[in-house]
């Protein structure tokens, strides 16, 4: 049984990815042809993914915030060439990639004597919060996800934002090489299913 | 034996990447107006726009009576650079100096959230220009190029006043 009290936090499930894209394909047709208000849909679906991956990549939540806003305003000039939901999610995370390596070269340049922020602040990510996760299966989840390595962390922090079928598109956005996710399981998930299985607390019900 | 890597991705991995989403969400979810911040500030009637971000914003300590705070924010473009200093005033509203570089005697428009009418302003020839008794909340400056130019109009992302 999955307890969910958290919220699905935008997360896609297998069926409602295809009425998703749909429906974010709609949107940015509509805002194609100038009903701009159609974008605020597409802004409530995709601010969780563009704000994961601006946090991945070391921005503080002011950071991230900006970040995330300033790519979507810089949408609007590149609207007219995004042909699919699919490539518009691709190019809202490279997006947001570039503007947080922007942004953080930016406040490395401007932090005092030189110190390297990112040196002092290796990842923002959730704090340990081990505690908030009541569900068990949670807690084991989060306990073996804390051991992957941290270029995989981050790639299914991500990932997880995105609905299945861009889990790829999202991938290769990210850098990542093909294969890394989508269609196929991947090296990040495989290993962290292969420790979840042996977990009595993941696999027990 | 297969890797397990190149198997695709069944019910029980979906399971897990909802569940990291669903903890993601909990232990780091996005500011609560990040969506309405956005929204607002893409709100725009002509999407050309050059896009300045906010590079820098600092407090620049409270003024000479204690109640007032004083930041400063920068906000940098390609092509041109919006200065401007945020002040409290005492009856609660704030009063907002800024300066363009390059300067130039052009239109600087402060947008607000509706029902606010939308306020206009021209800078004077050194690039410097003002809005006083302005409410809290989120703003967002549109600057118009100087005439002639081929340049689009700079807009800025919506910050908090």
């Amino acid at each position: 049984m999955a307890v969910v009290t958290l919220g699905n936090g935008g997360a896609g499930t297998s069926q409602a990815g295809p009425d998703r894209a749909a429906r974010l394909g709609d949107c940015l047709e509509r805002a194609q042809n100038g009903e701009m208000g159609a974008l605020s849909e597409v802004v409530r679906e995709l601010n969780p993914l563009l704000w994961h991956v601006a946090r991945g990549e070391g921005l503080t939540a002011e950071e991230a915030a900006d970040v995330v806003q300033t790519t979507w305003l810089e949408l609007l000039r590149r609207l007219q060439d995004i042909q699919s939901p699919r490539a518009l999610t691709a190019w809202l995370v490279t997006a947001t990639r570039r503007g947080a390596w922007r942004a953080r070269e930016l406040s490395r340049r401007q932090a005092p004597d030189g110190a390297d922020r990112l040196e002092l602040t290796p990842d923002p990510g959730p704090a340990p919060g081990e505690q908030l996760l009541s569900d068990e299966r949670d807690s084991a989840l989060w306990r073996h996800f804390q051991r992957l390595p941290e270029r995989c962390r981050a790639l299914l922090r991500i990932v997880a934002q995105a609905d299945r079928p861009d889990y790829s598109a999202v991938a290769e956005a990210l850098g990542m090489p093909i294969g890394s996710i989508g269609p196929t399981r991947g090296r990040c998930l495989a290993k962290l299913r292969a420790m979840l299985l042996d977990d009595p607390g993941w696999s027990a019900r | 034996m297969t890797d397990p890597a190149d198997q695709p991705l069944d019910q029980q991995d979906q399971a897990i990447l909802d569940r990291l989403a669903a903890i993601h969400a909990l232990l780091d979810p996005p500011p609560a107006d990040l969506d309405e911040r956005v929204t607002f500030a893409i709100e725009l009637d002509d999407l050309d726009a050059e896009v300045a971000r906010l590079v820098e914003q600092q407090a620049v300590g409270s003024g000479a009576r204690s109640a007032e705070r004083t930041r400063t924010i920068t906000f940098d473009g390609e092509s041109r650079t919006v200065m401007i200093t945020v002040a409290d005033r005492q009856d609660g509203m704030v009063r907002i100096d800024g300066w363009l570089a390059p300067s130039a005697a052009v239109q600087v428009e402060l947008r607000l959230p509706e029902p606010a009418p939308r306020r206009t302003v021209t800078a004077d020839t050194g690039g410097r220009f003002a809005f006083d008794s302005v409410p809290h909340g989120i703003a967002q400056f549109l600057v118009q190029p100087p005439e002639g130019s081929a340049l689009p109009r700079l807009v800025t992302p919506a910050f908090t006043l």
